[in-house]
């Protein structure tokens, strides 16, 4: 049996929900809090019970209008792969930020982007890049004072 | 009033803020014309760059950015048939088929100066209605502030359209628990951290602003294709002339100040904002035409490009009022900026109108500028900013997810928000494929540590009693319309199931 869209969503707001009330019980009280109004459980609680409900009735809704609209059919054209690369290529920029510092890692992003969206020419993979992240880099540390730190493995072959 | 409009001018007027407003209408422009991002997207790419500003010359940056990336989509819709944003979709009804006839330069003119009108009138009438419903709200206790704030979030999901109702109410709920995360402010225990000491601070609303509409928006169009499009740049010669004539003046006229009155109006109403206004007004002109004139809707009427324009300009303007009179969004956009009035450590409300009347009045005074600009800058400039729109999208399209991202980074210096806002952005897109709205859940987000401090201080001057909801007329009023915005859409829907069931009897019986 196909699930409709709905019906998927409701699905995994549903388990949100009831994960969300289980850790809600986990919140740790202060001594007496308890018997107060309002605590730092209250509202979870309250939203933990309020999703569990707008899931079921979307979850109803859904069954009973009998909604066909399969997420398969509907999704079936898009690039999931590209988007997927992209998202990819983004952790690596922030990891090579830490590693090889803002210029660097700007730069390799840039190549990388054009590249994967289909740029393939050498001089504008660099003319769009370096320039333009040393442009960036230049006004954050010259004009606007911003530190931006070098990269760990930069320091480590110049020494510091 | 005469002493805040004075201050109002006089901040507006500042040369920084003027060149505010014009580089706001610049870019949002730019931004509004890229199909696919919208104002939302646009105000979104900002809250970054007003981070380093003062609070009014950020805020007038950010309206300039929306009502740009109002007109911008505008002109996508009228050049290209491919509306930037949903509230110029029904300017495409009428104003790609006027460019087909070489009228673009017309249907430009023309949409220029009904958002000009429509924006002007909407500014006017804030510059009434906001001080008087900012002064009735001074007299609003916790309670009524916590009622209010479920009219809002009630307002927001009633109005996301047919069907979408339950689903905003789920996405309300979703940016609720977003907010709760990280340290309770009343009790100072942690919430929902897991050991994360990245997370004491909560989820930044920069991040999940930028996560949402910026990156989530740019990658879905990609996801879509868009990147192996292109736009052409529009050629001075092929738009034609730009000047009405006196009888088109004369024949758009009266629709232009009905829809800004009418556009206002439903601007105001909060979660309903413009694309709704530019619908309605589109459809009350089609209604209000003579049988002749009707046949024009849809081929090039010059009312029928008036309407939608004036009315989603206004309501733009229109859904500032509950912002800064009640601290309450009244559209997508108007709930980021709303963050970032926190951000800045102001509290929009009543109180705005009295602690910081320099940013309520510079607001208000500098939209009027923001339209001006767009008049007298912007429509000229239109075949020079579309040429912007031939760099090429493998080009355009890192360079704006390297903005979204460093926007993040350079606000925090952790790398650790951008490996979160890439997880934000899976969900968001996995979301906006099961097709749930990603308003609802941000303004849920922003207002979810209002709500708990107010809901928290009325249970507790109430003694754990929820009375607070009824015994005063007022909060009782708000309660009331929240109900009736809660149940509308579902005896809507089972009047609608009861009808489709007596039209075909016994159609659902082989369903089960």
């Amino acid at each position: 049996m196909m699930l409709s869209k709905d019906q998927i969503g409701s699905l995994v707001f549903l388990c949100l929900s009831l994960s969300y009330g289980y850790y809600a019980g986990k919140i740790p009280l202060l001594p007496g809090d308890e018997f107060e109004p309002f605590h730092a459980q209250t509202l979870p609680y309250a939203l933990a019970g309020l999703g569990v409900l707008f899931s079921f009735l979307l979850l109803a809704s859904s069954s009973m209008a009998g909604s066909r609209s399969e997420a398969k059919s509907s999704n079936a054209s898009l690039d999931f792969s590209l988007v997927a690369k992209l998202l990819a290529l983004i952790v690596l920029f922030a990891i090579a930020l830490q590693w090889i510092g803002f210029l660097l890692a700007t730069t390799m992003f840039l190549i990388g982007g054009y590249w994967l969206l289909g740029e393939r020419r050498p001089k504008v993979l660099i003319l769009a890049s370096l320039p333009f992240a040393a442009g960036i880099w230049g006004v954050l540390t010259q004009l606007l004072n911003i530190y931006l730190a070098p990269g760990q493995l930069l320091i480590m072959v110049t020494g510091g | 009033m005469l002493d805040g409009l004075f201050t109002g001018l006089t901040t507006a007027i500042m040369p920084f803020n003027l060149l505010m407003v014009v580089v706001g209408c610049f870019a949002g422009t730019f931004i509004g014309m890229l199909p696919g991002l919208g104002p939302i997207s646009a105000v979104a790419l900002m809250i970054p760059i007003t981070y380093g500003l003062d609070p009014s010359s950020g805020i007038i940056l950010m309206a300039g950015v929306y009502y740009g990336a109002v007109f911008g989509g505008s002109t996508s819709s009228i050049l290209i048939n491919a509306p930037g944003c949903a509230s110029t979709v029904v300017t495409a009804f009428d104003g790609y088929p006027l460019a087909q006839q070489n009228k673009a330069g017309k249907a430009l003119a023309l949409a220029a100066y009904s958002s000009f009108t429509g924006g002007t009138i909407g500014a006017i009438i804030l510059l009434f209605a906001a001080p008087f419903l900012a002064s009735v709200s001074l007299s609003f206790q916790s309670g009524d502030y916590f009622a209010l704030m479920l009219l809002g979030l009630t307002a927001v999901a009633a109005f996301s359209g047919k069907g979408q109702t339950l689903k905003a109410m789920i996405m309300t709920v979703f940016g609720l628990m977003i907010a709760t995360v990280g340290t309770d402010l009343m009790s100072g225990t942690t919430r929902f951290t897991f050991g994360n000491v990245n997370l004491i601070d909560g989820v930044s609303f920069l991040l999940l602003a930028m996560a949402t509409f910026a990156l989530a928006e740019v990658l879905m169009s990609v996801m879509k294709g868009a990147h192996r499009e292109q736009d052409q740049a529009m050629d001075t010669e092929a738009l034609g002339s730009m000047k009405l004539s006196r009888d088109e003046v004369k024949e758009v006229a009266p629709t232009v100040a009905r829809s800004s009155v009418f556009g206002f109006l439903v601007g105001v109403l909060p979660g309903a904002g413009a694309t709704i206004a530019s619908f309605l007004a589109y459809g009350l002109e089609r209604n209000l035409a003579s049988a002749k004139q009707k046949l024009q809707f849809g081929k090039g009427a010059l009312r029928g490009l008036a309407a939608p324009e004036s009315a989603n300009n206004a309501a733009s303007t229109g859904s500032f009022v509950p912002l800064l009179t009640l601290g309450i969004p009244g559209s997508g956009t108007t709930a980021i900026m709303l963050g970032a009035l926190i951000a800045y450590g102001i509290q929009p409300g009543p109180r705005l109108f009295m602690d910081n009347p320099d940013v309520f009045w510079s607001v208000i005074i500098s939209m009027y500028f923001g339209n001006l600009v767009l008049l007298i800058l912007n429509l000229p400039l239109i075949p020079y900013i579309s040429r912007l729109l031939a760099i090429p999208r493998p080009i355009l399209i890192p360079l704006i997810l390297f903005f979204s991202i460093t926007g993040v980074y350079l606000v925090s210096f952790n790398t650790f928000d951008i490996h979160m806002m890439v997880a934000i952005t899976v969900i968001a897109l996995g979301l906006k494929l099961l097709d749930f709205p990603m308003a609802p859940m941000l303004l849920g987000f922003i207002l979810g540590g209002i709500l708990e401090n107010n809901l928290s201080r009325a249970l507790t001057l109430s003694d754990g009693s929820f009375s607070f909801l009824w015994e005063r007329p007022l909060t009782l009023s708000i309660c009331l319309i929240t109900l009736a915005l809660l149940f509308l859409p579902a005896l809507r829907s089972l009047l609608d199931m009861k009808a489709r069931n007596q039209e075909v009897p016994g159609a659902n019986v082989g369903e089960g």
